[in-house]
């Protein structure tokens, strides 16, 4: 930890200085607008660092986050009909779709490459389909057809809930670092390179796999949960949409799978994105999947790959290695 | 108690549904095949092909099946280009780099639909869709009927088309070995995409049969693709037959869970077979790859 | 006055990847010749036929086809120009029938034609691929498909044919009758440069030799000199 810590000196103070004036924000008094739209980066980028760490880094380009965010959103919202706090229920949350992770793990990491990828599209497909058809908890439905209202939401302030996002935001980016510089980060750089020869240098391959899933299933469901206090509602059509992959796949992508920073870059233009394209909901889905496809086929490295892979940028860092 | 001539209806709507699944999913085994890579938006071109009939239907009154005369050369142009500008050079890239570009077209596909038709449901709702024939015990939808022949037409056609064309024998050497297909002087990035071309043409034909037989949204797309998966996976990846066989199975599941648990449970039948098949079959019974 | 060339590599560097598999690399072969590329495994003797073939584009120097420059070209064309590669292992398509196997060697515009002619010539030269037709590729033995796998590239009306390996793994009586077809062959009019291991095999057939170590020509010159010269008794021949 202590050589974290000493490797980002440079960069931590910038993170440091963004994340107070952030957490200030809403106190100094922002536009409504403003503060949703940074809740959303906050939620986006933590999903997206975790997507970045399956795909990028462990090799499991993975369809089914969603099924991690609406099993969390569901538990805590359940949780607070039994009155109980919604901050217990997002920790309870977030354990519930890591105990997911480790449930379909077994069959799922049998299925390799393209079966994995589809195999995991199914996974929120079907949970879709229980939420629609099983109501957990009895009593009345308000409003929003099989959706479910979250209790006692009303006495949570925004402001409280954007902190969280915010911590949880922050947290994912040490996490990353973190997760990167120790063995497990060392093991799944070797796995990314291949499977075959990292396994028979004595990686245990599956059960790298294992832990890259279930955390980031356990920090996904997290930032699931929170989202939901915000929303103050669920229901299993969005909970479970694949509009989620979406824009989590875009934030990594435009930034670069596999860097540490891509994720916040991308996540940064995607909710520039969605900011800009807000008059114009149905199309806007239309821009994202060209955006997409245009980046993957042109720039597949995203933005933050591309430029380390470029020229400038190897002599800047030639030149900062000399000293 | 379970009377084997209550069952007699679904197993047979089964089989016959099997026919339409077929149809899905040869398009999708074809590629797969050959090109080896699952084309994650061929759910959705089976969709394109559902909406083109309906315009045909609804704005100029034509019937889908007639329409395909139109149909299946415009969804083979669109299957080619794709294949030809951006998932030959996605290839190239890497194969997530295919599997995220074929996502990023299935959902251009999809939103495309929804700014166009709306999310509202739509169905091919020709005169003779409601019609229903009997033999005895047995009554099923004359849709159904037609499906299973679509299925038989279309695997006779493919299979003759492989087997006598120099373009067919052409894919078929490029599927077993793609290096020596290029020492035949076969141009294997052109023959890839006349696959996904003819790929996208059967997607047409089963596009318009879908829309006969069920209503369709535009996020349709994404089941039908999954059960595609679970048919060519059970059936045995590149085998004709195989192929036929798995989605006869994957019809006779669906219909008769259908029949014991309500129609809501008919999907996740289907879905839990597919996730079932995927991790347990990974050759799938007829294949040889 | 000396013959023009039918295939001239000149001074060719090829990689793959970052690693240098070839190292100013020449030869020729002239029409009607039987020239053999000699040397061991990791020689880079693949690699020549494949850059030849156009998998592989030269990263340096000219590969000439009668006279004009081939270096660009893409392997499905290169067909059409006259040159087949029969490849290492055969690669004959073990799903498709001996028949099909030599039908889509045809496949290329300027074989379809005489498709008709080449397959009754095929037939001639090894009569067990006209008995075995309709089975597929795969249940053959080894020897068996070697032949289809020259019959197939004989297919495409080839001006000059590269062989890679073709007697690896194979029985000796095989071998023997592999290379009496070759023999038909070239009295058929058709150039045959091959790559081989068996030095001394090679040298009995061929017209000319170049031999080949760590992706640099090191000896050239006509076979019969070849089999009499020092460096090669020693290397090769452990005398």
């Amino acid at each position: 930890m202590k050589a974290v810590i000493a490797q980002l000196r440079g960069r931590l103070t910038v993170l440091i200085v963004v994340t107070i004036v952030l957490a200030l924000l809403p106190i100094m008094g922002v536009p409504r607008v403003l503060f949703l739209y940074l809740f959303l980066f906050f939620i986006y980028l933590t999903m997206a660092n975790m997507w970045n760490l399956l795909a990028g880094y462990s090799g499991l380009i993975f369809l089914g986050p969603a099924a991690f965010i609406g099993l969390a959103g569901y538990t805590m919202t359940i949780l607070t009909w039994l009155d109980i706090p919604y901050y217990v229920g997002i920790i309870v949350g977030a354990i519930v779709a890591a105990l997911f992770a480790v449930l379909i793990s077994i069959p799922v990491f049998r299925m390799k490459g393209i079966y994995f990828a589809i195999g995991t599209l199914v996974v929120p497909e079907v949970l879709r389909y229980v939420f629609t058809l099983w109501k957990p908890v009895g009593g009345p439905l308000d409003g929003l057809g099989r959706g479910y209202p979250v209790h006692g939401v009303i006495d949570v302030s925004r402001i409280e809930v954007y902190w969280l996002g915010l911590v949880v935001a922050i947290g994912s980016i040490f996490l990353m670092r973190y997760i990167l510089r120790s063995k497990l980060g060392m093991g799944l750089a070797a796995i990314r390179d291949n499977d075959s020869t990292a396994a028979s240098s004595g990686i245990n391959v599956f059960n790298l796999k294992l832990y890259s899933f279930v955390i980031a299933a356990f920090v996904i469901g997290l930032a699931g949960a929170i989202f939901y206090i915000y929303q103050g509602a669920i229901e299993p059509n969005s909970a479970f949409s694949v509009r989620w992959l979406v824009t989590i796949m875009l934030a990594t992508v435009i930034g670069g799978e596999g860097t540490e920073e891509g994720p916040i870059v991308g996540t940064i233009i995607v909710v520039l994105l969605y900011f800009l394209l807000a008059r114009y909901a149905q199309i806007s889905l239309i821009i994202q999947g060209v955006i997409l496809v245009g980046i993957m086929s042109l720039a597949p490295q995203g933005i933050v790959g591309s430029i380390q892979k470029s020229r400038p940028y190897h002599y800047l860092r030639q030149l900062a290695t000399k000293h | 108690m379970i009377l084997l001539s209550d069952l007699a209806t679904p197993i047979v709507m089964g089989i016959l549904l099997g026919g339409l699944y077929a149809v899905i999913a040869l398009g999708l085994s074809l590629v797969f095949g050959v090109v080896k890579e699952i084309n994650i938006a061929h759910g959705d071109l089976v969709i394109l092909g559902s909406y083109f009939g309906y315009v045909a239907m609804t704005r100029f009154g034509i019937d889908p099946i007639l329409s395909l005369v139109i149909g299946i050369p415009i969804l083979f142009g669109i299957g080619f280009v794709i294949q030809k500008y951006l998932l030959n050079r996605a290839f190239r890239i890497s194969t997530d780099a295919t599997l995220i570009i074929a996502f990023g077209i299935s959902i251009i596909l999809e939103s495309t639909y929804q700014f166009i038709w709306t999310p509202m449901s739509r169905g091919l709702t020709t005169p003779y869709a409601l019609d229903s024939l009997s033999a005895g015990p047995i009554h099923v939808p004359l849709v159904y009927l037609l499906d299973f022949i679509a299925a038989l037409v279309v695997m006779l056609f493919l299979r003759e088309f492989l087997k006598r064309t120099y373009l067919g024998r052409a894919i078929m050497a490029a599927a077993q070995d793609r290096k020596a297909a290029h020492l035949m002087g076969i141009n294997t990035d052109q023959v890839y995409a006349f696959t996904l071309g003819i790929s996208a043409a059967f997607a047409a034909i089963a596009g318009v049969f879908l829309g006969l037989t069920f209503p369709f949204t535009p996020v349709s797309g994404m089941a039908f693709l999954i059960i595609a998966l679970g048919v060519i996976v059970l059936g045995g990846l590149g085998s004709i037959v195989g192929t036929f066989v798995g989605a006869i199975v994957f019809g006779v599941v669906q219909t008769v869970s259908g029949h014991f648990f309500g129609v809501a449970a008919q999907m996740l039948a289907a879905y839990t077979m597919v996730l079932v098949v995927l991790a347990v079959i990974p050759r799938g019974i007829f294949g040889s790859r | 006055m000396p013959e023009q060339a039918l295939l001239k590599v000149s001074n060719i560097d090829a990689f793959h990847g970052s690693f240098q598999a070839l190292w100013d690399v020449s030869l020729s072969v002239k029409p009607g010749e039987i020239v053999a590329i000699i040397g061991a495994n990791g020689s880079g003797k693949s690699t020549l036929l494949d850059t030849i073939s156009g998998f592989v584009h030269p990263a340096k120097g000219s590969i000439e086809f009668e006279g004009n420059d081939i270096s660009k070209v893409e392997p499905f064309n290169i067909v059409k120009l006259g040159i087949s590669q029969t490849p290492e292992g055969r690669r004959i398509f073990p799903d498709l029938t001996v028949l099909e196997n030599l039908i889509i060697g045809a496949y290329n515009r300027k074989a379809r034609p005489e498709r008709a002619q080449n397959l009754q010539r095929v037939y001639q030269l090894f009569p067990i691929l006209e008995d075995r037709k309709a089975q597929l590729a795969k249940t053959l033995s080894g020897g068996e498909q070697q032949m289809l796998a020259l019959g197939r590239g004989l297919m495409s009306n080839p001006k000059i044919m590269l062989l890679d390996e073709m007697s690896l793994g194979l029985a000796p009586m095989m071998v023997n009758e592999l290379y009496k077809a070759l023999r038909e062959i070239r009295a058929r009019g058709i150039t045959i440069l091959f790559v081989e291991q068996n030095v001394r095999r090679s040298l009995t057939e061929a017209d000319r030799a170049y031999i080949m170590e760590a992706g640099r020509v090191v000896l050239s010159g006509n076979a019969a000199e070849l089999r009499e010269e020092e460096k090669v008794k020693k290397a090769y021949f452990g005398a």
